[in-house]
């Protein structure tokens, strides 16, 4: 930028001198010419400023090492800060090559290499090795590692910029784990953790990401510092601070008043309250998260959920755009895929979600429940009872009466997993990592941990699935999965949910939603300050 | 004596131990912290792993039996979310709160009594009716209300104060005050009733007929008596207010041990909620048998009569 503004400087000169100007006109342009130039200098020599976060959730220094990554998505807003990955999701794909420059896998799907960037280094100056890559997925004990590690036969260094992992059979999820469903590829120093031990390394992580560690008080805050060396560019902000502000509306108060520039996680009508507010801006992010409502009694002959066109009805008695203006401002995205988010690989897109309650009610009728009926409770997990009632509601006006039953999120989870709620209904949800292939897992056939009943015809495409080496054929066999799904209305799908956050006017470039899914801003090297 | 404070320092380690039976069992009914360690949707192993770690996949009677044998050595466990040992989690915080606590009572003394006294020397009048109204107001009105309020206009409106966190004095004084007034109230309440109880006494009758000026008789001989209950009570709200001012330090993301219970809580970090109701209890059982104590010496009747 300062080799442009040199540049531009003579060029403009010579057009001034051409005009032939004033002394005095020549003085206020240059003078425009140097304030013009100040925020180009400033970026070349450097990060500067600072930019502050309002979290809704305390951080736990099990966030700062990525080998206690577990499968939820929180930790990532910190893991992307001070640590990298040999591929992760960045903004426009799920793959994105970030440590590693290139890999390749061989003919027979068993064997990934991995050629690792000569730039890359961790804060302390070390450069990231091959050693570093195949330590750190090796001492990885988070979310899905019995599962990798149960895969992985072999890790090879067949010199310091290369890592060939070996596998004992093919398994076309590896990269989808590898890269995003699992921190196993996210790199940590070897040498360093050596010196320091686990318990070391928490206190003062060291990492290959665009921002050092500087400090972390427990339920307080986070400080960090850019790190000039990363290899993907120059941080453009100097420090960031992670403040923990449990309460909404201590969050938005604090947004307003600037003393944070980013609040996470404003909705309802504090959301609204915050698009009134001048110089704030909603950030809506959509979650891979979809909700949906499930029919446990659907496998049950005596149950009216037993008949299709009842399932169907609630499907259509839906108001989902409603519903997401009225509680989300209409950011949530209905893609009418109830467990499979539209980010996922092999994600199937279905016909679009109809709400049209007197279909529902013609269909009712023809199911024989033209009256309605009782249909038990509705159970969901509190924190999204706002949902459910509305639910409850759209499903009364066709003749469903539910009760809604909301439960604290544990006991709800539990509940649901050990498959306590047979009689009713399920308002249920997931952001879990993964493909179209784990969700089906989970959610949908045989045995799921999820599922209350199963489909012969559905479970018998998912080993099919699971053994397809060639990705189009893979792909079909999982879209004729999700579309069966869909066409059996095994669930009524609701939404991905949105996600709002707020923005003060200290942030120019704030990363939300850059990476598809992803509920926090990222990558931090991309964020930027507003000129003052 | 001896064998009274021994009788009764048996009866705090009993409520220790029936509390921590209770903390022990009813903080596993509210849920599995692995629950909330992961999506729906996670593997079994995944879920399975996290049990193993914290220990959770051993029977319940082994768990309390290994909580008891490390609370013997003086260790409260380490934490599920933080992964570090409860008691250091509880110190970094105790500062934080001991401070809140000590501004927010001295607020509420400083409030609470002068209103306790006017209204019971103006009984009927003008001031015991704004004493009461303030009594009513601060015992009903949540803590959260008050403080999101006072968020509003100190730091939204006017700009005067910072709406959360700690470091300066400045980011004391809401939070002082959400949690001050409804013990200030307690101490308005206690400070008429007994001043009332004192001002009907035969001694101050006997003070006003030897023709004592009527703010000496207050202020000597009524109040001194009358303060005796409102310092007992203050002395164990001091103890209440650093333990369990969790909505308080919640709103105001104040670091404090509120916090620390309430973070443990929603995490279900069951060593975390654990260790701060026992830590909160020893301290209560240990300010009552100082009081019992206390009262015995004073008092010579109260040691023989139990």
């Amino acid at each position: 930028m300062a080799q442009m503004a040199g540049v531009r400087g003579p060029a403009a000169a010579d057009r001034l001198h051409d005009a032939q100007l004033t002394r005095r006109e020549l003085l206020g342009a240059a003078a425009i010419g140097l304030v013009a130039a100040v925020p180009a200098i400033a970026s070349a020599a450097g990060p500067s400023g600072q930019l502050t976060w309002g979290i809704h959730v305390s951080m736990a220094p099990t966030w700062f090492d990525p080998a206690e990554t577990q499968g939820i998505i929180t930790p990532f807003m910190v893991l992307y800060a001070l640590h990298d990955a040999v591929v992760k999701p960045m903004p426009g794909t799920s793959q994105a090559p970030c440590l590693a420059e290139t890999w390749s896998k061989n003919e027979d799907d068993k064997s990934y290499e991995f050629v690792l960037r000569r730039n890359a280094k961790f804060h302390n100056g070390d450069q990231v090795t091959a050693e570093d890559v195949k330590f750190s997925f090796e001492r990885y004990k988070g979310a899905a590692h019995e599962l990798m590690k149960s895969k992985v036969a072999l890790i090879e260094t067949p010199d310091s910029q290369r890592v060939v992992f070996k596998l004992k059979e093919a398994w076309p999820d590896f990269l989808t784990f590898y890269s995003s469903a699992s921190g196993a590829g996210w790199v940590v120093p070897k040498k360093y953790l050596d010196k320091v031990g686990d318990e070391g390394f928490k206190q003062a992580p060291i990492g290959a990401g665009p921002y050092k560690f500087v400090s972390f008080t427990p339920g307080v805050e986070l400080v960090l510092e850019a790190f000039e060396d990363y290899w993907r560019k120059t941080p453009s902000v100097k420090r960031l601070v992670m403040k923990v502000l449990p309460d909404e509306a201590t969050r938005l108060a604090a947004l307003k008043r600037g003393e944070v520039d980013i609040a996470y996680s404003v909705r309802g009508e504090l959301a609204e309250e915050l698009v009134k507010t001048p110089g704030l801006a909603l950030k809506p992010v959509v979650l891979q998260a979809p909700n949906w409502i499930y029919f446990p009694e659907q496998w049950e002959p005596k149950s009216p959920w037993h008949d299709i066109r009842v399932r169907q009805a609630a499907n259509l008695a839906i108001d989902r755009d409603g519903m997401s203006k009225a509680l989300f401002l209409g950011y949530c995205k209905i893609t009418n895929n109830a467990v499979v988010p539209y980010t996922f690989d092999y994600f199937w897109q279905p016909p679009e979600a109809v709400y049209d309650p007197e279909k529902a009610q013609k269909l009712m009728a023809q199911a024989g429940f033209a009256g309605g009926f009782d249909a038990g409770p509705l159970y969901c997990d509190s924190s999204y009872s706002n949902m459910a009632e509305v639910v409850v509601d759209n499903f009364a006006q066709i003749g469903i009466r539910a009760k809604l039953q909301p439960i604290e999120r544990a006991g709800f989870v539990a509940g649901y997993s050990n498959k306590k709620y047979t009689k009713g209904i399920i308002q249920g949800a997931s952001g879990a990592f993964g493909n179209a292939a784990t969700r089906m897992a989970s959610f949908v056939v045989k045995d799921g941990a999820f599922a209350y009943g199963n489909y012969p015809d559905i479970d018998e495409l998912f080993p099919a699935q699971a053994d397809e080496l060639d990705h189009d054929k893979r792909s079909a066999i999982l879209a004729k999965m999700q579309q069966l799904v869909h066409e059996k209305a095994i669930y009524a799908p609701i939404w991905q949910l949105g996600f709002l956050n707020g923005i003060g006017p200290r942030v120019g470039e704030s990363t939300f939603g850059t990476i598809p899914g992803f509920a926090y801003t990222a990558p931090f090297e991309d964020l930027t300050l507003n000129a003052a | 004596m001896g064998r009274y404070i021994t009788r009764r320092a048996g009866y705090c380690l009993l409520s220790l131990f029936l509390l921590s039976l209770t903390i022990f069992f009813f903080v596993r009914v509210t849920g599995d912290p692995a629950a909330l360690l992961v999506e729906p949707g996670a593997s079994a192993e995944d879920i399975a792993a996290i049990h193993h770690q914290f220990g959770l996949d051993r029977p319940l009677w082994v768990q309390y039996g290994l909580f008891m044998w490390t609370l013997f050595h003086g260790d409260l466990g380490q934490s599920f979310y933080y992964q570090t040992p409860v008691f250091d989690l509880y110190m970094s915080r105790l500062p934080n709160s001991l401070m809140l606590a000590a501004v927010a009572m001295i607020f509420s003394l400083i409030v609470g009594i002068p209103s306790g006294i006017l209204a019971s020397v103006r009984v009927g009048r003008f001031w015991d009716s704004a004493g009461k109204m303030f009594a009513l107001l601060g015992l009903s009105l949540p803590s959260f209300w008050v403080g999101l309020v006072l968020i509003l206009v100190f730091s939204v409106y006017l700009k005067w104060l910072p709406s959360s966190g700690a470091g300066t004095p400045l980011h004391l004084l809401m939070p002082a005050f959400a949690l001050g007034w409804y013990f200030a109230a307690a101490h308005m309440r206690l400070t008429r009733s007994s001043m009332l109880d004192v001002l009907g006494s035969e001694y101050i009758k006997l003070a006003r007929l030897k023709g004592l000026p009527e703010a000496l008789v207050i202020a000597k001989h009524a109040f001194k008596n009358a303060l005796i209950p409102v310092i007992t009570l203050a002395g164990i709200n001091l103890v209440i207010m650093v333990n369990v001012a969790v909505v308080v330090e919640t709103v105001f993301a104040w670091p404090g041990i509120g916090r620390l219970l309430y973070e443990g809580i929603t995490f279900r970090d069951f060593p975390v909620v654990q260790g701060v109701v026992l830590l909160g209890g020893a301290m209560i059982v240990l300010v009552n048998l100082l009081v019992d104590i206390l009262y015995a010496t004073i008092d010579p009747r109260i040691r023989l009569e139990r």
